[in-house]
């Protein structure tokens, strides 16, 4: 196609222009003005419009892409060599033990960052309570020292050895005695280096002290039959239970061990057989055992002693103690009964007392002994090693160290400046000790008044072993290098008395292949595997009394009746913060009191009728006084609380725990008197208004249930008649319309089954799901004004048996006149219940929480924008908004708020913003890493694979979890249970969460 | 319209004497074209510092948190959504007022739908406000809108009663904001005409181009007419939807049908309450008493009492059905109104909403302007202890009572509240100093048929039947602004 058209660009190309063709020459017929910009010239002319805005428009576009990156720098360090045992985001658990019971340490690259019971542990079976759990949070405490220090100075270890290894030195060569203060040692490889110790400084005293004793048991045992031990009890042995006072599922010995025990005859299993233990139950004060109780009666102090008596007069017909006369109908009527029901039971009952009183422990022998407990359900052949403490031994060296006699004093996990009764003296005394250490963590109230401060590591940082009770070794392996310059005590000692080994691991090891091993037969590596070596029990055989049941009479006797004047105080461990050796644990501290869901602080428990005869209100401030000492504290109404008493609970009033314990509450460790050879838990005093008024942070300030079957419950006579008695569902159940349509669940659907005739309300479960999940610590104030976050909480009621009838209702309570000591408890764990007609769900304008077909309801934290709508649509009020930035707002800095302590978060779970609502996910990481787990495996999860937290944790294994599409999982048949219930079912919200009634055993009352 | 003239029987919408079109621009331009006095210094200056302190509170909330007020893991709402149904509740009689009643061809409406617009809008802007303060990260508020977006398919919720909220007091917003600025357009070209300088420029923007040609009158008459039908559904539906945010919720004391109806009518209550306690102050201190007269005042004090007893049958069928219902939990709710530890505020909204409002069946007190003013005030302190009492005292004792809790107010609680009633004065002063408060325009129409002087004449006249004139002269009596010895010698 060659054509010959032509088109001209011009009219010039055409005519043929001398300056087109000279133009045309070029690529370009005019000149480009390159040479020109270069030269400068164009730089400097005055810009286009075009270019300016093709300028402008590139440098926005740049400078906004550069703005874009507003993602802080976080410089994370990868392992240089990667440690083998170590992969990031895989957990490793190592078995250790706490406080004698076996536990796994979960730890995630290289922290621990939760605790958790051995399911093999032969003391705690897996469970574990609120301190345990809440331990893992010392570990990470800001407050502890960093490093040793003498005379208040930081120091080098080598230059406090060889000060202390000079001083101890002298002090041998001076004659006195070298004092070791501790509370109990049972550790095998701590006694030999305190004996290695000793064999340097032959002038050594090791005094085990303990501030809760329970030297009264051990004197009384020696007394009664020549063996001075706290037996091992078994309450799952027995049919009928009487406890004085021994508050043994909140605090008393073990009280995890004893939980265990005492469900198994009171749990789903046990009814399904129609067995049940009756418990009945004598005290002052409403602990958490008394509020378990079938039967509860309330008992004055002074009547105790008398009960007692009166309970031996009734079972052996004698009349020891010249039949002492008992104030109280109920009381007396009730021994009679008890008195009955024991008799039936012989070989299959229990008496236990919380007295530390040697007399009355000695009348409780010589009861148990009639009852043929001994063998069954008394155990003195394996004993517990627990509590060793002597009381009268601690006496000694106070008299020794104020006589001069001290030369030196060392305190191991020892803190008498605060927790002694005699405190003061003490205090005093040990100003004439030339040389003192202390291997607390922290300068606490005793190591302020040491020269030598070495700390010792925390357990999660240490070497050792355990062992709680005769026969069972449990090893406590170190998950942590020491964060900080700490050394273990036991290091300290060994480098002190200049022993040839000073590695503490070398020491234990050699220490158990010597001893524990060989008898065992088993390896080191097997110990550190299964984290216990249990040695076969001996045969537990039946002693016989062969005390003087006389002598001990009169003396109870006469300790009752100096009871009997003023007001009675009853002073006792509470469930959560104990002893007060955590005082400084803001998990601890934020747990509600078991039975008065106070948190931070304790405080006067009166009778509200009482309170009314003295003219005192509830949350006045009193002075509770004697000639010696006075404290101020605001008053709590507690139903149950027998009149002419109150209670107040140790372990509060630290001045120097640290940042969270100090000033809480008030030090009642003074009130302790020592009478008849053992400090004893009661005393009287008088109350007087200080005109004050302080509110307490309660988590719950409604008590009683309005009549209301949001629990529900039957007695054992009914539950044997129809095991669905109470429950609410008898023949054909309601036809339900449903607005919503049916969703298909393949795979898993998530449910829970609680059994409220197993939890104790003990408040595991709530330490656990904080330490798991994150949950922050809001503190005192924010408690108060209702906000604490515990995404698990367990609702409280009382019911008051008045006038015939039980009472739930307010309003009818105020036109009772009785005199409400006769209350019946019930505790019912509350957590989201993952309604499958969940209400919050579809008032979410943003669908930040949404269902998933494996029933789960989800919150998406970052879609939530906090209407808190959703909190308020929810029938169960589970929901927690977070108020404020709590990981990130100065106020919250002393609690788990700072770079340090945020270590023990959970990587898994993500911390909340403020502004969003956040709540109970059934630890949905831990389905997730179930399902992982199954997934590398190859198979399907099985029931079991997935334990969330307040379950694994619960002593009482009162919460079930499962998959409720398994006909044959564990969830699945406890829900189809006759005792099963959905709390406010009727409102076809299809709640997730099946609660089992409470049944209570009458026992001979009814007949 | 003005061809004839309006029945003797009627009482006249306009009072005094030689109203010309002119008078009725001057009377009513008068604080828009003058420096403004004491009085409206003294109420801009306390209205201005009660919306400073909003502002701090609502800073002071978005720094720390909504932890700053007192609520709890309970009571999930309190002062905040009080604040919100109260604030949109009031600005129902503006729309009211400027809609229903314009279809109804109330005339009467003329004089005072003005400024019952504007109080409508400044009040759903105070809504509006807690709205986004009471979020937890309310700078996040635009999500519940359903706009596109990246985070993958995500919507908004539709299911849940606060998108339909979202809904309803947007739309309330847009649509009552353009039929008051319509409404508007008249009279800002007066403004104009009369302006100069800056001020002419500024007026002559803000009228958009307003010519008064007939064309421009019948379009304007059109627009106004459209948007009355717009506007007129959303009397109702708006605290309709309200309503919904707890009436399809589960918890006892919101889980009510009745909940629509009876909001409705308490909007209606509250906003004529408002518009009553706005007015009678305004007419006096802008001299306004010739067009805002007796009779409006009386005629809003019937609406009162009408709607006061819709509530109180409303409150009474609540009653009724929880005791018939037999559920345990809303009977508790209802009882708890007044025997719990809230008894005092379930007190003061059953005293203030239904007993107080009946002593407007005596004529004496329906057109007496101080009691007038005392009650429309009861009236709405009545109506914000409804919400208080509907919200706090359903949620603080609802299904467990494990969680029970009481709500105590924080000062960031009570200053977020004054400062929004500040904010409302301080946008009211503003806009009765820059816009006229009543509808010139509308106003104008009336001279002719429904005013005092129009009347007068017939009278004079003596073309009025001998009775009539007596009885219209004996409905006289009641005006405070009408000269009484003029009609003496009939």
């Amino acid at each position: 196609m060659d054509s010959k058209k032509k088109y001209w660009k011009g009219l010039e190309e055409v005519q043929k222009t001398p300056e087109f063709i000279e133009k045309n020459k070029n690529e370009f017929a005019e000149p480009l003005p390159i040479e020109e910009l270069l030269e400068g010239t164009g730089i400097n002319a005055p810009t286009p419009r075009r270019d300016f805005l093709k300028a402008m428009g590139f440098g926005i576009g740049a400078v906004s892409l550069a703005a874009c990156n507003v993602a802080p720098v976080v410089k994370s360090v990868p392992y240089l060599i990667k440690p083998e045992e170590v992969t990031p985001g895989i957990p490793n658990y190592y078995t250790s033990s706490y406080k004698g019971g076996s536990i796994l340490v979960k730890t995630r690259e290289g922290r621990p960052i939760k605790v958790e019971g051995n399911p093999n542990c032969l003391v705690n079976q897996g469970g574990l309570n609120a301190q345990a759990q809440a331990s893992v949070l010392d570990l990470y405490d800001i407050s502890k020292l960093k490093g040793p220090l003498y005379k208040g100075v930081e120091y080098s270890w080598e230059d406090l050895d060889q000060q202390a290894k000079d001083d101890l030195a002298k002090v041998q060569a001076s004659g006195k005695t070298i004092a070791i203060i501790s509370s109990t040692v049972n550790s095998p490889s701590t006694k030999s280096v305190i004996a290695d110790f000793a064999s340097k400084y032959p002038a050594t005293k090791h005094v085990m002290v303990d501030p809760i004793s329970y030297s009264g048991i051990i004197k009384a045992n020696e007394a009664s039959f020549g063996k001075a031990v706290l037996p091992q009890y078994h309450f799952e042995k027995a049919n009928v239970i009487v406890s004085f006072a021994a508050d043994f599922l909140g605090s008393w010995i073990s009280p995890v061990q004893f939980t265990k025990q005492y469900v198994s005859t009171r749990n789903m299993a046990s009814l399904k057989e129609k067995k049940m233990s009756r418990h009945i139950h004598f005290e002052a004060g409403m602990s958490l055992t008394g509020s378990k109780a079938d039967s509860r009666i309330a008992t004055k102090l002074s009547e105790e002693g008398p009960a007692l008596v009166a309970l031996y007069n009734e079972l052996t017909g004698s009349s020891i103690g010249n039949n002492p006369t008992i104030e109280s109908k109920a009381v007396a009527s009730a021994i009679k009964l008890v008195a009955k029901e024991l008799l039936n039971a012989k070989g299959a009952a229990l008496v236990v007392s919380g007295s530390n009183d040697i007399a009355t422990q000695t009348i409780v022998n010589a009861i148990n002994s009639y009852l043929g407990s001994y063998g069954t359900t008394i155990d003195l052949d394996n004993p517990s090693h627990q509590f060793a403490g002597s009381d009268a031994d601690f006496d000694a060296l106070l008299a020794d160290m104020k006589s001069g006699k001290v030369g030196a004093v060392l305190f191991l996990n020892s803190n008498p400046a605060y927790n002694h009764p005699k405190a003061k003296e003490f205090v005093d005394a040990l100003k004439k000790v030339t040389f003192t250490a202390s291997f607390a963590d922290r300068v606490d109230e005793t190591a302020t008044l040491c020269q030598i401060v070495a700390p010792n590591s925390n357990y999660l940082e240490s070497w050792g072993d355990e062992n709680a009770i005769d026969g069972y070794y449990t090893i406590v392996q170190p998950t942590i290098n020491p964060i900080y310059n700490t050394r273990q005590a036991e290091v300290s000692l060994l480098t002190w008395s200049d022993q040839p080994i000073k590695d503490y691991y070398a020491y234990v090891r050699a220490n158990w292949e010597k001893t524990v091993l060989t008898v065992a037969g088993k390896k080191w590596d097997d110990v550190l595997q299964a984290g216990f070596i249990a040695l076969p029990t001996k045969a537990a055989s039946s002693y016989n009394f062969a005390g003087n049941v006389n002598d001990a009479a009169s003396s109870v006797l006469s300790l009752s009746k100096s009871l009997n004047k003023d007001i009675q105080l009853h002073i006792y461990q509470s469930v959560a913060v104990g002893s007060g050796d955590q005082g400084n644990n803001p998990y601890l501290q934020e747990t509600p009191d078991p039975v008065s869901k106070v948190t931070w602080d304790n405080y006067v428990a009166i009778n509200p009728k009482y309170a009314n005869t003295l003219g005192i209100s509830q949350f006045d401030v009193v002075t509770v006084k004697n000639n010696n000492y006075a404290i101020d504290l605001p008053v709590l109404y507690q139903p149950g609380q027998a009149h002419g008493t109150i209670s107040v609970a140790l372990g509060y009033g630290r001045t120097n725990a640290g940042k969270v314990g100090d000033m809480v509450g008030q030090n009642a460790y003074p009130f302790l008197t020592f009478a008849n050879g053992a400090y004893q838990y009661v005393n009287t005093i008088t109350l007087a208004k200080t005109g004050g008024y302080e509110e307490l942070a309660q988590t719950q300030t409604h008590h009683s249930l309005e009549g209301r079957n949001i629990v529900r419950e039957t007695t054992f006579a009914e539950y044997k008649k129809d095991p669905a008695h109470g429950s609410g569902h008898h023949g054909k159940k309601h036809e339900n319309v449903d607005l919503w349509g049916k969703y298909d669940q393949p795979g898993q659907n998530w449910v829970m089954a609680i059994d409220l005739n197993a939890c104790t309300g003990c408040g595991a479960c709530i330490v656990a799901c904080s330490t798991e999940n994150n949950v922050p610590v809001v503190g005192k104030d924010e408690v108060r004004r209702r906000r604490e976050m515990h995404w698990i909480r367990i609702d409280r009621y009382y019911t008051f048996n008045e006038e015939g009838k039980e009472i739930t209702e307010e309003e009818e309570l105020k036109h009772i006149d009785g005199k409400f000591e006769n209350v019946s408890v019930i505790h019912q764990p509350m957590m989201c219940q993952h309604c499958d007609h969940a209400p919050c769900e579809t008032v979410c304008p943003v669908l930040a929480t949404v269902h998933s077909n494996e029933g789960l309801n989800h919150m998406a934290y970052n879609r939530c924008v906090g209407t808190r709508y959703c909190a308020n649509n929810c029938p169960y009020k589970v929901r927690r908004f977070n108020w404020f930035n709590y990981w990130n707002d100065s106020r919250f800095d002393n609690y788990l708020n700072n770079e340090f302590t945020q270590l023990v978060l959970n990587p898994d779970v993500t911390t909340r913003f403020r502004g969003v609502m956040e709540k109970c996910s059934m630890c949905i990481q831990r389905i997730q890493a179930g399902k992982l787990q199954a997934k590398l495996e190859k198979r399907v999860m099985k029931d079991g694979d997935v334990k969330v937290a307040c379950q694994q944790t619960c002593p009482a294994n009162a919460i079930i979890f499962g998959d409720a599409n398994d006909p044959n999982s564990e969830v699945s048949k406890a829900l189809t249970n006759e005792r099963t219930f959905y709390v406010l079912e009727e409102l076809n919200v299809l709640p997730g969460v099946g609660y089992m009634t409470k049944v209570t055993n009458t026992g001979l009352q009814e007949a | 319209m003005s061809s004839h003239h309006e029945s003797i029987l009627r009482e006249p919408l306009i009072t005094g004497k030689n109203i010309t079109y002119a008078k009725i621009t001057d009377d009513v331009l008068m604080p828009v074209e003058n420096k403004p006095n004491k009085a409206w210094w003294i109420g801009f200056i306390v209205a201005a510092m009660g919306a400073c302190l909003w502002l701090f509170a609502v800073s002071y909330t978005f720094w720390n948190g909504i932890g700053a007020w007192g609520l709890n893991k309970t009571v999930g709402w309190a002062w905040d959504i009080t604040g919100f149904v109260w604030w949109v509740g009031i600005g129902h009689a503006g729309t009211l007022i400027s809609a229903v009643l314009l279809l109804f061809r109330q005339n009467w409406r003329n004089s005072i739908n003005r400024s019952a617009e504007a109080m409508t809008i400044f009040a759903v802007i105070c809504a509006a406000t807690y709205v986004v303060s009471h979020m937890g990260r309310p700078w996040l508020a635009y999500w519940p809108l359903p706009l596109p977006n990246q985070f993958g398919s995500l919507w908004v919720n539709f299911n849940s009663p606060l998108v339909w909220d979202v809904f309803a007091i947007s739309t309330y917003f847009s649509v009552s904001l353009v039929f008051w600025y319509v409404g508007l357009l008249p009279d800002i070209a007066a403004i104009r005409d009369r302006a100069t300088g800056l001020r002419r420029r500024i007026y002559s923007i803000l009228s958009f181009g307003w010519n008064g040609s007939v064309k421009t009158w019948q379009r304007f008459e059109t627009v106004s007419l459209i948007l009355a039908g717009v506007a007129t559904p959303l009397v109702l539906s708006v605290h309709t939807i309200v309503s919904m945010d707890f009436a399809t919720s589960l918890e006892p004391g919101w889980h009510t049908t009745i909940f629509p109806p009876y909001f409705v009518a308490g909007a209606i209550f509250s906003g004529f309450a408002m518009v009553q306690t706005l007015l009678l102050v305004t007419r006096k201190v802008l001299g306004l008493e010739n067009y805002i007269t007796m009779f409006h005042i009386e005629s809003m004090n019937k609406i009162i009492v009408l709607t006061g007893s819709i509530v109180g049958v409303a409150y009474l069928s609540e009653f009724f059905i929880a005791w018939y219902s037999g559920v345990e939990y809303e009977q508790y709710t209802f009882l708890h109104r007044f025997t719990g530890p809230y008894w005092w505020a379930g007190s003061m909204m059953y005293g203030c909403n239904v007993l107080m409002p009946q002593l407007f069946w005596f004529k004496k007190i329906r057109t007496n302007i101080a009691i007038s003013w005392c009650l429309s005030i009861v009236v709405n302190i009545g109506m914000w202890f409804e919400r208080f009492v509907i919200i706090v005292l359903s949620l603080n004792r609802d299904y467990l009572p494990s969680s029970w809790a009481m709500f105590y107010p924080t000062w960031v609680d009570i200053s977020i509240f004054v400062g929004s009633i500040g904010l409302f004065f301080t946008l009211f002063l503003l806009f009765i100093r820059v816009l006229p408060s009543v509808a010139m325009a509308e106003v104008r129409l009336l001279v002719k048929t429904s005013s005092e002087q129009s009347k007068k004449k017939l009278l004079d006249e003596g073309k009025v039947k001998n009775e009539e004139a007596e009885y219209y002269v004996e409905s006289l009596e009641k005006f405070d602004s009408v000269q009484q010895a003029d009609y003496v010698k009939i």
